[in-house]
């Protein structure tokens, strides 16, 4: 029988300080980057549009952002895709967008015209071509939201019914957490949030609490027993037993996502890293966010029956976490 | 549950899943030596998305730019109909035409080849009137009063536009007041005609512009000259003064008179004597004389009022008009006209003639329509994406199945075959509910075989801590699926549950991947649990002695 990490007892939660502090670091950095620079939105959210080219012979960028400045197509993103002869165009400045309220197919078909005047008829071919009004953007950025605060909602009731609210609010903060630590990741990487992206972060999202429950359907079951030890020493050990599997899944996962990665192509790889980054955030924060957070939340609001309310000194106090359990009492 | 009814049922998911992914034969708009044509194909019923297969994707909504439309959502219901029916005509494979919220319609055209030509299908109003040009010279008798409004706006208009003072300053055309109106203008006046020029808005502003056509209510303007005119009709005050019950509208082609290029403006009755709602057939032909048109044909009743209306007009010009633009020259009423005519096309290939034809016959939109969202992929892309995703997804197998049988050998041979099972199942649920494959979708797809085996982890490690504690392989085993159960399903619903979210808010690719979500989930349950459990059950059964040891 070929064993991992069997039988271990590594004492996870002792270091919760000192991983907060790396993980708010990465935080602020990811976010903070963002007041000097505004994310990558693709043009599915900003409203614009975009070309995929393939040239006959490697073009020059700076020939090709000179045509396009000279037909007034301003501050076009131009992007090389997978090899050195294909690029991305993507016109998405406001003036062009707005050019675009009288149907969205214009800018397409001018800078189409004129890379043709400038490189020649058959120097390049428009393998994709898409243009996004300025008020469909508007919408899906509001759906994506939607669509994440309804997902956490859902798990909430959902967590409350099976297992109970502290540790229901738990797992929706450890994914939250997901949730900052994705996009700062995103920023970081300057990847463009597409809305495959969005989905992907919804995966990771969907990952991250799959990994949670799993330690906390082992921390269930261990109360249930009623060893003698506090909840730190049972979540500890809890993570100690789903470590085996946590190392299998973990490894299958991120498997297929380098494998998606490598070979799956230039349009899934933002969707590839987001969900790579997903596997090693969503284990972090089941141990380290989940497991605090829970403890945390258990010496505010103490069970009745459970007398391990006396947790030990590590426990995170409310000096140094904010209250996020207070808004969804 | 008896071995046998869980085989059975093995079984019976295997053969219902090759029986739904079996390539089928269905009756399909295909593409024949350029053509298409209704025909049967085999394909495996599984629905590629637009990114996987190429094509066009369309989201048109309301234009408002020319007037408010009050109920927008009833507007789309109308407009709806009129866009499926054209594209029914235009021939697409498996088109999709949807209204999408309450004010929007998704067009997508798979495997398109000519995105400008089925946009131009789409979005073109095609609204057909036939109207009697005008025979009481009203425009000659306004004009006057155009100049002294012209006159009046002088400032505004040099102000607001330099670019049109330059334009008037070369009208290159003769006064309409001076020139012979019997005469075809003269190239020769026109350069004392660009001498006598004024300024802008000056005496005569409009009238200079603006030459005597052949016809009554026909007028020649300089191609030079035409935006400076559209910008001077497009004036409210201007608009305030043109003649009452009367319209004027450009023709949809451009003469050469001497080495001068001039479009016809037309001075109309507003009420057309019959407008294209009793057009019951348009089809394209070609006359050695006239070149390419279009000829219809209305019902009863558009041609008795036809014949009516014409009999009244015998000797008078009628202009056609189409989305406001008069098409040709308007021909003169000899006698009463019935159910036939024509509509030339001037100068236009075969090809625009059978696009006029196709959008008559469909109906007119009832509201202008413009595109709002649109994307065009390459049939090539969209090969390139499927054998890439297949490459990675192969890849991913490999890595897991290597893993598994690294890790658990005998046991992770079952999960293997669970795994072998999964993929089948799955593809055969998205086929099964007709989902559209999209590349974020197979994507989720190669993810979710990493994912899969997560419930078989669970339930070997479970196993292994039951042998641990020295309970017999059958215990064990047992036991380890009782226990691993809650965890399975916890993670799953919640899984399924965000990926529901996904599918109500999501749009296009993404809902593909939520469906694929969902799906890989309900195949996983059950070949994780179920079927890797009637593996167990089937190796204990027929190894008796081997029960006291277990690989896993």
């Amino acid at each position: 029988m070929l064993r991992i990490l069997h039988d271990t007892n590594y004492d996870f939660i002792r270091w919760w300080k000192v991983m907060a502090a790396i993980t708010v670091a990465f935080i602020v950095i990811g976010l903070g980057s963002i007041v000097v620079k505004k994310p990558n939105w693709s043009i599915e959210f900003t409203g614009g549009t975009l070309l995929q080219l393939e040239f006959a012979q490697p073009p020059d960028v700076g020939q090709i952002r000179s045509t396009l400045d000279q037909a007034g197509i301003r501050s076009a993103e131009i992007q090389q895709f997978g090899s050195n002869r294909e690029f991305t165009v993507r016109a998405q400045d406001p003036a062009t967008v707005a050019s675009q309220s009288q149907g969205a197919e214009g800018v397409a078909v001018t800078i189409e015209r004129v890379l043709k005047q400038k490189f020649g008829e058959n120097s390049l071919k428009v393998m994709r071509t898409e243009g996004v009004g300025p008020r469909v953007g508007d919408e899906l950025k509001r759906g994506a939201i939607i669509a994440i605060l309804l997902s956490f909602l859902i798990t909430l009731v959902y967590l409350s019914i099976r297992f109970e609210w502290r540790f229901a609010t738990a797992a929706v903060i450890a994914t939250s957490h997901d949730v900052f630590t994705t996009i700062a990741f995103l920023k970081l990487m300057h990847l463009e949030i597409s809305l495959t992206v969005v989905a992907g972060l919804l995966t990771v999202l969907g990952y991250s609490l799959n990994d949670t429950i799993i330690i906390f359907d082992r921390v269930r079951e261990n109360l249930r027993k009623g060893r003698k030890e506090t909840l730190y020493e049972t979540l500890n050990r809890s993570i100690n037993e789903t470590l085996p599997r946590s190392v299998l899944t973990h490894a299958t996962v991120f498997a297929a996502t380098l494998s998606l990665l490598i070979f799956a192509g230039e349009v899934i790889r933002p969707f590839a890293w987001v969900m790579a980054f997903g596997v090693v955030t969503g284990t972090f924060s089941s141990i380290y966010v989940a497991a605090p957070v829970l403890l945390w939340i258990e010496r505010k609001w103490p069970r009745k029956t459970a007398a391990r309310q006396s947790s030990s000194t590590a426990t995170p106090t409310s000096r140094t976490r904010p209250s996020p359990a207070t808004a969804t009492r | 549950m008896n071995l046998k009814y869980r085989i059975a049922i093995i079984l019976a998911l295997i053969l219902a899943s090759f029986w739904t992914l079996f390539p089928r034969t269905v009756v399909e708009r295909v593409k024949r030596n350029g053509e298409f044509v209704y025909d049967t194909v085999r394909r495996v019923p599984l629905k590629r998305g637009l990114d996987l297969q190429g094509g066009m994707h369309l989201e048109l909504e309301v234009d408002e730019s020319k007037g408010l439309v009050p109920d927008k959502s009833k507007a789309i219901d109308n407009a709806l109909k009129v866009v499926r029916n054209r594209i029914d005509e235009f021939g697409v494979s498996e088109p999709v035409v949807q209204k999408a919220g309450n004010d929007r319609i998704i067009v997508e055209l798979p495997g398109i080849d000519d995105p400008v030509r089925a946009k131009d299908v789409v979005q073109k109003s095609a609204y057909l009137e036939f109207q009697i040009t005008d025979k009481t010279q009203a425009l000659e008798k306004a004009l006057p009063r155009l100049d002294a409004v012209l006159k009046d706006a002088k400032i505004a208009v040099a102000a607001a536009s330099p670019a049109a003072a330059k334009d008037t300053a070369n009208p290159g055309l003769q006064s309409l007041f001076t020139a012979d109106t019997s005469k075809k203008p003269d190239s020769s006046k026109t350069d004392s005609a660009k001498a006598a020029a004024g300024t802008v808005g000056g005496p005569g502003a409009f009238s200079k512009l603006v030459q005597q056509g052949g016809m009554p209510g026909e007028y020649y303007v300089a191609q030079s000259d035409v935006a400076l005119v559209t910008q001077y009709l497009a004036m409210p005050q201007v608009v305030a003064a043109l003649p009452p019950a009367k319209v004027i509208r450009w023709s949809s082609d451009t003469v050469s008179l001497g080495n001068r290029v001039y479009r016809p403006l037309y001075v109309l009755d507003a009420k057309p004597i019959i407008t294209g709602e009793y057009l019951t057939d348009a089809r394209p032909n070609t006359s050695p004389t006239e070149g390419n048109l279009v000829q219809f044909t209305m019902n009863n009743e558009g041609a008795r009022r036809f014949r009516t209306e014409t009999s009244r007009h015998i000797k008078d010009y009628m202009a056609i008009v189409l989305d406001q633009r008069v098409m040709g020259r308007p021909p003169i009423i000899q006698s009463a006209i019935g159910a036939n005519g024509q509509i030339t096309m001037g100068g236009k290939d075969l090809q625009a003639a059978q696009d006029l034809a196709l959008v008559l016959r469909a109906g007119s939109l009832p509201v202008p329509l413009k595109v709002a969202d649109w994307r065009v992929i390459g049939a090539s892309l969209g090969q390139d994406s499927i054998h890439k995703s297949i490459t990675a997804g192969v890849i991913a197998v490999a890595l897991v199945v290597i893993i598994m049988l690294g890790y658990y050998r005998f046991s992770g041979a079952l999960a293997v075959a669970a795994l072998v099972l999964y993929i089948l199942y799955t593809l055969a649920a998205l086929a099964g509910f007709q989902a559209v494959l999209t590349l974020p979708g197979l994507a989720g797809f190669v993810l979710s075989i990493g994912i899969a085996v997560d419930a078989n982890v669970l339930i070997f490690e479970r196993i292994r801590e039951e042998l641990n504690h020295g309970k017999t392989v059958r215990t064990a085993i047992d036991e380890g699926f009782r226990h691993a159960m809650s965890a399975i399903v916890d993670s799953n619903v919640s899984t399924a549950l965000t990926a529901a979210v996904l599918y109500q808010y999501g749009t296009g690719p993404v809902r593909g991947f939520a469906v694929t979500l969902l799906a890989g989930i309900a195949a996983s349950m059950i070949t994780s649990i179920f079927v890797v459990r009637t593996f167990y059950m089937i190796w204990l059964n027929r190894s008796r002695d081997a029960q006291t040891s277990l690989s896993i």
